[in-house]
């Protein structure tokens, strides 16, 4: 670029004419995020660490959360959701690992049409696959009764347990993480693999060693993505899971439609944002990271 | 002699090593045969049982289709009162509710990729936010707010909601399109004198059309069928399609109106989704997610 080319271009750019446009072009957005994300959450913990268990308000109190964390059946809950995603997480890693490799690593039709296979769940909104789920899975289903013909009768349907919605859960998210995993897989060179297995890596080490070093961003991201989407769900836990215990979404659901006790949904809101955070904070930090890079 | 001993030779050899070969295509492709085979059953598996459900008029167990074909259910489910008044209501939220966000997010994407101003990336990373929160949550502390607001059962209060929910995508995919438009190409038209906005409407649109058309495409979809937020917002008074499948799907002795109604309005947004997922190859498909 040619300094009279800068010069051109800053001066089109970095009048304070368009950089006044530039703030009005995204202030209604902004104004959305501000108003409908940021202040909502923000309200929900002000409130729930100023009210009393009475209603009262006052300057700053525990008692929302002493009293969440003093009701077992609150507890029990948290725990349940936290080992339910923690399970959906390190499924989906394990059944997308291999299909990522092998596409990775195979052309042809095969590898394609596995490829539309993993895809295809993301055309396929959550109310319509919990209902799927149910008449698959069901007892006297299509499962069921495949099976049957396979000489297999004793089948215990998984609907209304907790494996009915963590296999909802999974399904779910296998075309997100299929798809981030093998984007980032396509962009390891070949040479970069073969030069480490002639100096006598075995596959388990360049996997270890120089793959999964160079597609960590893609693991961060799907980690914290899944993480805050299955702690944050609430259709298939609701329509698929037991009645007992509850996912936090379906248990603040419950708090807030039927016993009507709009702060303490708030509280069990604020404490799955609390917990959340983290993966939250990794997410943001890891796309600001790819973003500056792409700059 | 050295005929003779060549002709079984030349006759297994070949044979061994399309045998090996066959095996060792196997050995490979057995992986992505039990992948495949997996993924159908799986993943299809469910699905089928809805479509053999929308068409069936008896299914009894241990039938492994539907016992007796036909479409006499689905007169039934749209006579249904509920059904002819969600679907109307479904297709005018989501209408507005894609106008609106495209309406809002457009110029916001045009900024981020254009115009230099402090604090543009940070302001970028803020529309993340949609994704940074457990989503229930998020709706649950929205609720509290819009219940004092008197927006609780309002299809302002869903669009509202709705178009929060899209702006991730409809900002992040266009901002994408639009860095990606050669620079150039704007500035030899501004060389010939071509005016601001004739070099948009002629040059910069047409370049990024495929992916903005793409974005409203993918958005739409999404705010048609999104549930957990037009449940906890637009009921008692707003129920949407995907709202009342929640009831079709629970305590419902009929199965077929629930499989008939996502029957016909998922086939065409899948075709849709498809449609739009051809001009967001790589890297802005991934944009849609926030990555």
């Amino acid at each position: 670029m040619t300094p009279a080319d800068n010069i051109t271009r800053s001066k089109r750019r970095n009048r304070p004419k368009s950089i006044a446009s530039g703030y009005l072009l995204i202030l209604p957005a902004l104004l959305l995020v501000v108003l409908i994300i940021v202040y909502p959450a923000a309200l929900s913990v002000i409130q729930t660490l100023t009210t009393k268990l009475d209603g009262s308000t006052t300057g700053f109190t525990l008692e929302q959360y002493t009293a969440f964390f003093n009701d077992p059946f609150s507890v029990t809950n948290l725990l349940y959701t936290l080992r339910v995603t923690f399970m959906v997480v390190g499924l989906l890693f394990l059944i997308c690992f291999p299909i990522a490799l092998y596409l990775r690593f195979s052309h042809g039709r095969l590898a394609s049409f596995i490829h539309i296979l993993a895809l295809f769940p993301l055309f396929v909104p959550g109310i319509v696959l919990a209902f799927a789920m149910i008449r698959f899975t069901i007892t006297h289903g299509l499962l069921a009764t495949l099976l049957s013909k396979f000489g297999i009768d004793q089948y215990t349907s998984p609907y209304l347990t907790t494996t009915g919605s963590i296999i909802g859960l999974v399904w779910e998210g296998i075309p997100f993480t299929t798809l981030i995993l093998s984007a980032a897989m396509v962009q390891i060179d070949d040479s970069l693999l073969e030069s480490a297995s002639d100096v006598g890596a075995n596959i388990w080490q360049v996997f270890w060693h120089i793959m999964l070093p160079l597609i960590k961003n893609a693991v961060v991201i799907i980690f914290a993505l899944e993480f805050l989407g299955v702690i944050g769900s609430y259709t298939i836990p609701y329509l698929l899971g037991p009645a007992e215990p509850e996912m936090m979404g379906v248990f603040m659901e419950r708090t807030y439609s039927q016993v009507h006790s709009p702060l303490q949904a708030q509280t069990q809101a604020v404490i799955t944002f609390v917990i959340a955070a983290i993966a939250g904070y990794l997410y943001v930090r890891t796309v600001a990271s790819q973003q500056k890079g792409e700059e | 002699m050295t005929t003779t001993a060549a002709l079984p030779d030349s006759q297994t050899r070949p044979l061994q090593s399309r045998f090996r070969g066959l095996l060792n295509w196997l050995r490979r492709d057995a992986i992505g045969t039990v992948i495949a085979t997996t993924l159908i059953l799986f993943i299809i598996g469910p699905m089928v049982s809805v479509v053999l459900w929308a068409f069936a008029v008896k299914w009894q167990y241990p039938s492994l289709v539907p016992t007796e074909f036909g479409f006499k259910w689905w007169s039934e489910t749209f006579r249904r009162a509920d059904i002819i008044a969600a679907i109307p209501q479904s297709i005018g939220i989501t209408v507005i509710a894609t106008l609106l966000s495209a309406l809002v997010s457009l110029p916001a994407a045009y900024a981020f990729a254009r115009i230099r101003f402090p604090g543009r990336q940070v302001f970028l990373l803020s529309f993340l936010a949609t994704n940074a929160f457990p989503r229930f949550g998020l709706y649950i502390t929205i609720a509290v707010i819009f219940f004092r607001l008197n927006l609780i059962g309002t299809a302002s209060g869903v669009i509202v909601i709705q178009v929060v929910n899209t702006l991730l995508l409809m900002i992040w995919i266009p901002t994408a399109a639009f860095r990606s438009v050669d620079r150039s190409l704007e500035e030899a038209a501004f060389d010939v004198g071509a005016s601001r906005l004739r070099v948009f409407v002629q040059i910069t649109l047409p370049l990024v059309f495929p992916a903005i058309a793409a974005a409203i495409l993918l958005s739409g979809v999404n705010i048609f069928y999104e549930a957990q937020a037009s449940l906890i917002i637009g009921l008692p008074n707003v129920r949407t399609v995907p709202v009342l499948m929640y009831s079709l799907t629970n305590n419902q002795l009929v199965v077929q109106y629930g499989a008939i109604l996502m029957f016909v309005t998922w086939v065409p947004s899948m075709l849709l989704l498809i449609f739009a997922q051809r001009f967001l190859r790589g890297r802005y498909f991934a944009a849609g997610f926030g990555v």
